[in-house]
């Protein structure tokens, strides 16, 4: 399945309930789902927010796939590279007063996800995320 | 996202529904810190309708959890759905945002 959405905040939550529709119409139970849509959630709110310079519309396409029993997601884009690998580690540890707010988002894609994949070439990125469907993620 | 804010004595009980993400995480910040800053301090968030949370959200709740710490205020929530909790505690903010059952532990929390 493939949808294309425009970077802009709100349209964030469409192509989320279409993720939805498409993992109930697989059959995967709603853990699995919240996990899809969050951490899909995650990836498109850092593209939108900091991936751009410029005021101009920018298409970002996400596409959907099911490949030796793993749940894949692919989110390719034209804004600034960013791998996430290099993203700063959230400050978990540290007392709340010095504690820095940030790097919460791609924490929470990597524990959610088994694995992440960036490729970056002629001006467009590529985030690759892939999760495994274990017997017990369907709902029936 | 709706949001309530309601009072219980000093408390202040905050209920917020539907999704906290980067769409709507800006209108809780819009209501919750202009309260801190006005010098309240006890705080409660009911998340009993609250079916999903993203970063965007957990970043408001930081913000305001470090400007209560500052005032010797708190904030404590109530009535979270598991996936909501779940990402919490991924997060690591368990320990920052102690959770209630209902309600009526959560008020307890103050007293």
């Amino acid at each position: 399945m493939e949808i294309r959405i425009a970077n802009r905040i709100p349209e964030i939550e469409q192509v989320c309930e279409k993720i939805e529709d498409f993992g109930k119409s697989i059959g995967l139970d709603q853990k699995f789902i919240f996990a899809l849509h969050l951490a899909l959630d995650e990836i498109l709110t850092n593209i939108i927010s900091y991936g751009y310079d410029d005021k101009k519309t920018h298409e970002i396409i996400v596409n959907l796939a099911i490949d030796k029993g793993s749940l894949v997601m692919e989110i390719e884009d034209d804004a600034h590279p960013f791998n996430p690998d290099q993203a700063p580690q959230p400050d978990l540890d540290t007392p709340l007063q010095q504690r820095k707010i940030g790097g919460l988002g791609i924490y929470l894609v990597r524990n959610l996800m088994d694995s992440l994949r960036y490729e970056s070439s002629h001006g467009k990125n590529k985030l690759t995320l892939m999760k495994q469907i274990k017997n017990d993620d369907a709902s029936n | 996202m709706d949001i309530k804010i309601e009072k219980d004595g000093a408390i202040n009980i905050i209920s917020v529904s539907d999704r906290l993400d980067s769409n709507t995480a800006g209108d809780l910040e819009k209501k919750f810190i202009p309260k801190i800053d006005a010098g309240e301090t006890q705080f409660i968030l009911d998340f009993a309708e609250l079916d999903y949370i993203s970063s965007a959200g957990l970043r408001v709740l930081l913000h305001a959890a470090k400007k209560l710490n500052q005032t010797d205020g708190q904030v404590v929530l109530c009535c979270v759905k598991d996936e909501v909790k779940e990402v919490f505690e991924i997060a690591g903010l368990a320990p920052i945002f102690p959770i209630y059952a209902d309600r009526d532990g959560a008020i307890s929390a103050f007293y």
